[in-house]
């Protein structure tokens, strides 16, 4: 499938005021003020085929907004190239615009006052949206977001999910071949949180559109992404299968058995790791390549009423990514 | 292409209405609002005719009660044409980052917010003019030399109100570099108030100051149209007037295209 988003070495640093507190030293900054380099984003490169949905991850202030508002054209990028679709983002370009849209979840760009439909019309013209184009298009968003009820209500008197599927649809009427997605479900409850989900699936599915999503609900990536890249403070840590990130960061397993006692409970230690301790039920951890003979040992040795062998949760392995400092952690990228 | 750009300004002018009518008190009031500068200065100078027994200033650039009355009052009506505000709007979205879902758009903000300002002078427009018929049937003020001055008077208002509107929208650019434009926009109002004729008819001013009025834009946004509407200007004065009016308008226009550039390039705010 061909590339349609590549970044070579992208980087951005931001220079900002920074002073101690105190009337003092505000006095001070009057006349000489003292700057200090961010580094936002370091030299990220990737690239994303047609039709691809990558999640993209990190803790808060890892560089992934900077990034994806580079990739729409928000800000011009302090090093480094990139084309989307062809186009340089930063251009900004008719041309390209019409082909992208970014959805940020603290972000409206629905006129509060009134109601959505009137956005929608405003988006028709700038798009330049065929009115027949226009009217199948909102009638497949009204199907798929259940949206009848809430576009003829003002935006204000939504609730944050409705205001969500309607940011959703209003940023998707122009059927834009590139979606990127900033924490879109930032905020909704579980089960907008799995409508949403299950939209941006179909909408993918539907158009083929190439997606890039940042969240910090794990299972927004689980569920819509197969690949994910990850960063941390401003650098690329991983770019891979969702299933290669846990055997690369996390090349473990979680051993979890019920014994018959609190005794042989606290013999337990001796196989492994032990995370977590519920009376008779225990949590241990174990290398991979060990796995098969540890679960062998404990039901020799123990009284073993009930085991089952996991692979730890995806939220563990990413955290264990983020607490590691981007520097020392080169360990998939 | 012009249909798309009479299908942008059409959705954008529904949709300001829209808003607009669901705030018509906050609508109204900032109308209003816009009256309160001509009424106090039309105040003081009818007080001062009053007192000076005759008319004020000398030979053609001198004022009765009546010329005060007829200045002021289509000072407050033009005022309401050419009024622009989106300074304190623009630099509240750079600063809080609601910008930038309109910087995704492909179209050029100004031109949402110019058809937002179409929208709240016809809207309001409709609402004023029984005011404006009460003030002149109150004040009586002196007719034009020729009423065939009014209609010529338009192609001068429609200049300075594009000038103002582009003007005021570089100062709002400005926000891309200091998020708290209002002081410059408190100098930027204080020096139109003085030097476009708000505040006093320009030939009523102290000869420096007067000359100085000329060589700003400020008068070319404001009293300008006025004079020629009140026929003060001869046909060649007025032919002059409007090629300095569209020299300013590219110069204000060029300015536009190149803060736009580098102020978008700059655009990186705490909530871009």
């Amino acid at each position: 499938m061909p590339c349609q988003i590549s970044l070579e070495k992208l980087s951005k640093t931001y220079r900002v005021t920074e002073r101690a507190a105190g009337a003092a030293a505000a006095f001070r900054s009057l006349y000489h003020r003292t700057y200090k380099e961010v580094h936002a984003v370091r030299d990220i490169s990737f690239t994303l085929d047609e039709g691809e949905v990558v999640g993209f991850l990190g803790p808060n202030g890892a560089g992934k907004t900077t990034t994806l508002k580079m990739l729409a054209g928000l800000l011009h990028p302090s090093a480094g190239t990139a084309q989307v679709l062809g186009h340089t983002p930063w251009r900004r370009e008719h041309a390209y615009l019409r082909q992208i849209s970014l959805v940020m979840g603290n972000r409206n760009q629905l006129l509060w006052d009134i109601p959505a439909m009137d956005s929608f019309l405003v988006n028709q013209a700038v798009y330049r949206i065929p009115e027949a184009e226009f009217r199948s298009t909102v009638d497949e968003l009204v199907e798929l977001l259940d949206l009848s009820e809430l576009l003829r209500k003002p935006v204000r008197n939504l609730s944050l999910g409705e205001r969500m599927k309607c940011e959703l649809a209003a940023s998707l009427l122009h059927r834009p071949r590139v979606l990127f997605l900033d924490e879109p479900t930032l905020g909704v409850d579980l089960t907008m949180q799995g409508r949403i989900r299950a939209f941006v699936a179909e909408h993918n599915r539907r158009t083929g559109a190439t997606v890039l999503l940042t969240s910090h609900y794990m299972a927004d990536v689980t569920a819509l992404c197969k690949r994910v890249i990850v960063i941390h403070h401003g650098t690329m840590l991983f770019d891979g299968g969702l299933d290669d990130l846990a055997q690369r960061i996390a090349p473990y397993k979680l051993v979890k058995i019920d014994v018959e006692s609190p005794e042989a409970a606290a013999r337990a230690a001796a196989f492994g790791n032990v995370v977590e301790v519920d009376g008779v039920r225990i949590t241990l951890q174990t290398p991979k390549a060990e796995a098969a003979a540890t679960v062998g040992r404990l039901l020799a040795e123990l009284p073993v009423v009930d085991l089952t062998v996991e692979d730890p949760p995806i939220e563990q392995v990413i955290g264990q990514v983020f607490a590691a400092e981007a520097g020392e952690t080169p360990q998939a990228c | 292409m012009l249909t798309y750009w009479w299908q942008v300004y059409r959705a954008n002018l529904r949709a300001s209405w829209a808003m607009m009518a669901q705030y018509r008190m906050v609508v109204l009031i900032w109308a209003l609002w816009g009256f309160v500068g001509p009424l106090v200065s039309l105040a003081v100078w009818s007080a001062t005719a009053s007192a000076h027994g005759g008319p004020v200033g000398q030979g053609g650039a001198s004022f009765t009660t009546s010329d005060f009355a007829a200045y002021f009052l289509l000072f407050m009506i033009y005022g309401h044409i050419t009024m622009s505000w989106d300074v304190f709007e623009f630099a509240y979205r750079v600063r809080t980052g609601s910008l930038s879902p309109k910087l995704l758009r492909p179209l050029h903000p100004i031109h949402e917010d110019a058809a937002s300002n179409i929208g709240f002078k016809l809207f309001t427009t409709t609402l004023l003019i029984p005011i404006w018929a009460a003030i002149y049937l109150m004040l009586r003020p002196s007719p034009p030399t020729s009423y065939w001055w009014i209609p010529a008077s338009l192609p001068s208002l429609a200049l300075a109100a594009v000038m103002r509107y582009v003007l005021q929208y570089v100062l709002a650019i400005l926000s891309f570099w200091t998020t708290r434009i209002d002081a410059v926009n408190q100098l930027y109002f204080t020096l139109d108030s003085f030097l476009s004729g708000r505040v006093a008819p320009l030939a009523l001013l102290p000869g420096g100051l007067a000359a100085a009025a000329q060589a700003t834009p400020f008068r070319y946004m404001g009293s300008f149209p006025v004079e020629v509407a009140l026929g003060k200007l001869t046909p060649h004065q007025v032919l002059t007037g409007m090629a300095v009016q569209v020299a300013w308008l590219v110069a204000v226009l060029l300015l536009l295209h190149w803060t736009w550039r580098a102020g978008v390039r700059q655009y990186s705010a705490a909530g871009a």
